[in-house]
């Protein structure tokens, strides 16, 4: 869907992106990491042309980026960012139709729509609609941010820390609406964010950037499992990597059948993840868990041993 | 009824104005006691509804040619093709104003003749700055977030000009032009030394033949005038504070 082939980017002397190569598939949610600075941002607004790469070339659907006029090119993608720059002058309503009006849909359609994306992001239609940005707080406008880049229905959603400077309460209820989202509607999603939690939670891809160039690409779990140099390492968290990656493994991987013994007394779902597990014995200082269905029926146990075991059984 | 009292400051300064222009001659008594010894007290030698008119003409007409001029040469200057122009445009403006409006008038004279184009130039070059300044000011002033979004959204430059741009700088720009047109109130009084008769007619009449009186109604008028048009502007939805 979207596919970078050798992309540079110089600004004057400096080289921001150098030489990287990159392939989302569609319906992808891909993660940019690095350290601030690096060029996530910069490779980002090279795809909707925000920045014009200087070296390589970048195709969207086959075709060449500069193939397209700028305007058309994007709005066709959607973009959300930190700042959400949202229009201060505009209602929420408005704002959210922005890229609607730009293509010229009916007014009753736009009007449908925004109540779609405000009912879909959890925005009361009666209490936020004819409100301005500078009476949201952070979480809604970041959220209004989000229904303005999803507005026209674009295929793709380029997200630069769109969940930035959120608490993390907010900002997992935000993550696991986007999951959802990207569940439901297939979008091909190129996100960037600072916090790896997010980036390991969010990413079907993940890719790491150092210094404008991409040291490891791939599936969350094989950097977790096999960093390709000690940057990785460092970045995917250390010695937390250990959590990290128990943080994505769902408890239903490492359960035995119920066995003959009695249930343990303390459970857990079957969707939690082992690091939830782990937690819950550290906190009750149980050995043994009894997992249960989404209906709390006992559908196995998993015990200690099991939950660090070799991974080679699961 | 809110509406009616936002404007009842601006219609008061108003009303004062044309009491001021109607009824200068029923003052009489009051600038007989200023002006004792001068066998006419109240200036006569055009009426003041007509004074104030050819005032206001004057101003406005240069008013309307810096907004044209200023408002357009910042937008250009805040282009991506006008960049290089912009120190230099603000540069202008400023020399504009350094250069005062007495020697502009002594240079126009004599290229345009006497009468109102000379004034209504000098007033033009010296309202310019505060348009271009604060049209850049607020041009410039926008959260790049914003201007990051319209881009990213697909606004074409047009679009983000007028839908984004002038409308979140319209308060400073107003701004500036309330300054500009204000000072040119009191400004356009020394039109009267090259014939452009207007409210300074009385003053510099006043001046030559050594009588207060006329000086104080003509420095009465332009100063309600001023007031009256400041007020005016300072009521403008979009100044107000938000
Ligand atoms: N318009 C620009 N002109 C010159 N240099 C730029 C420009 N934009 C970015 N850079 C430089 O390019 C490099 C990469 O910037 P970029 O914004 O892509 O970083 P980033 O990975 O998004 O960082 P952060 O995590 O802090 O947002 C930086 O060194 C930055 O200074
Ligand atoms: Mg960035």
């Amino acid at each position: 869907m979207i596919d970078l082939i050798h992309v540079t980017k110089r600004f004057g002397a400096a080289t921001a992106v150098d030489d990287i190569s990159l392939s989302v598939a569609r319906g992808e949610l891909c993660v940019l990491v690095g350290t601030s600075g690096c060029g996530k941002s910069t490779t980002l607004r090279m795809i909707n042309r925000l920045i014009e790469h200087s070296e390589g070339e970048i195709h969207i659907e086959g075709q060449q980026i500069r193939a397209f006029r700028q305007e058309t090119l994007r709005r066709r993608m959607g973009y959300a960012i930190q700042s959400t720059g949202l229009f201060p002058h505009w209602t929420v309503a408005r704002n959210i139709g922005l890229v609607p009006r730009l293509l010229k849909w009916p007014a009753a359609k736009i009007q449908a729509r925004v109540e779609e994306l405000m009912a879909l992001l959890g925005l009361a239609m009666e209490e936020f609609a004819g409100k301005y940005p500078h009476q949201l707080s952070g979480g809604q406008a970041q959220r209004v941010g989000v229904a303005r880049a999803l507005a026209a229905d674009p295929d793709i959603l380029l997200m630069d820390e769109p969940f930035g400077a959120l608490d993390p309460i907010t900002r997992e209820s935000l993550q696991e609406e986007l999951r959802e989202l990207q569940a439901r509607l297939h979008k091909t999603i190129v996100f960037v964010t600072h916090d790896m939690d997010e980036a390991l939670r969010l990413a079907d891809h993940l890719v790491v950037m150092h210094q404008g160039r991409i040291v490891q690409q791939g599936r969350p779990l094989e950097l977790l499992r096999e960093p390709a140099d000690g940057f990785v390492e460092s970045l995917l968290g250390g010695e937390d990597r250990g959590l990290k990656e128990a943080a994505l493994l769902p408890v239903s991987q490492r359960m035995l059948p119920l066995g003959p013994r009695r249930l343990a007394r303390e459970r857990i779902g079957q969707q939690a993840s082992l690091r939830e597990a782990l937690s819950v014995m550290l906190w009750r200082h149980s050995e043994r868990l009894t997992v249960v269905d989404d209906d709390d029926m006992p559908v196995g146990e998993l015990s200690l041993r099991r939950l660090v075991g070799a991974r080679s059984d699961d | 009824m809110i509406e009616w009292r936002r404007w009842a400051v601006p219609l008061g300064w108003l009303a004062l104005l044309l009491a001021a222009t109607l009824g200068m001659g029923q003052l009489d008594g009051l600038f007989r006691w200023i002006e004792a010894d001068s066998r006419q007290v109240i200036y006569a030698r055009a009426d003041f509804l007509t004074l104030l008119g050819r005032h206001l003409l004057v101003v406005s007409v240069a008013a309307v040619l810096a907004i044209l001029v200023g408002v357009g040469a910042a937008i250009a200057a805040t282009r991506a093709w006008g960049r290089d122009f912009l120190p230099l445009v603000s540069q202008l403006a400023s020399i504009g104003q350094t250069f005062p409006p007495v020697a502009v008038l002594a240079l126009a004279v004599p290229v345009l003749g006497f009468g109102t184009l000379p004034i209504i130039v000098a007033l033009f070059l010296y309202g310019l700055l505060p348009i271009v300044r604060n049209t850049l000011a607020g041009l410039e002033g926008i959260d790049p977030g914003v201007m990051e979004a319209a881009r990213g959204m697909g606004m074409s430059g047009g679009q983000i000009l007028h839908q984004v741009e002038l409308p979140l700088a319209a308060p400073v720009i107003l701004a500036g032009i309330r300054t500009s047109v204000t000072i040119n109130i009191a400004t356009a009084a020394i039109g009267a030394t090259v014939g452009a008769s207007n409210l300074g007619d009385p003053i510099i009449s006043g001046i030559v033949n050594g009588n207060t009186a006329y000086v104080v109604q003509g420095a009465l008028m332009i100063g309600l005038l001023a007031i009256s048009v400041d007020s005016l502007f300072s009521r403008l939805p979009l100044t107000g504070s938000r």
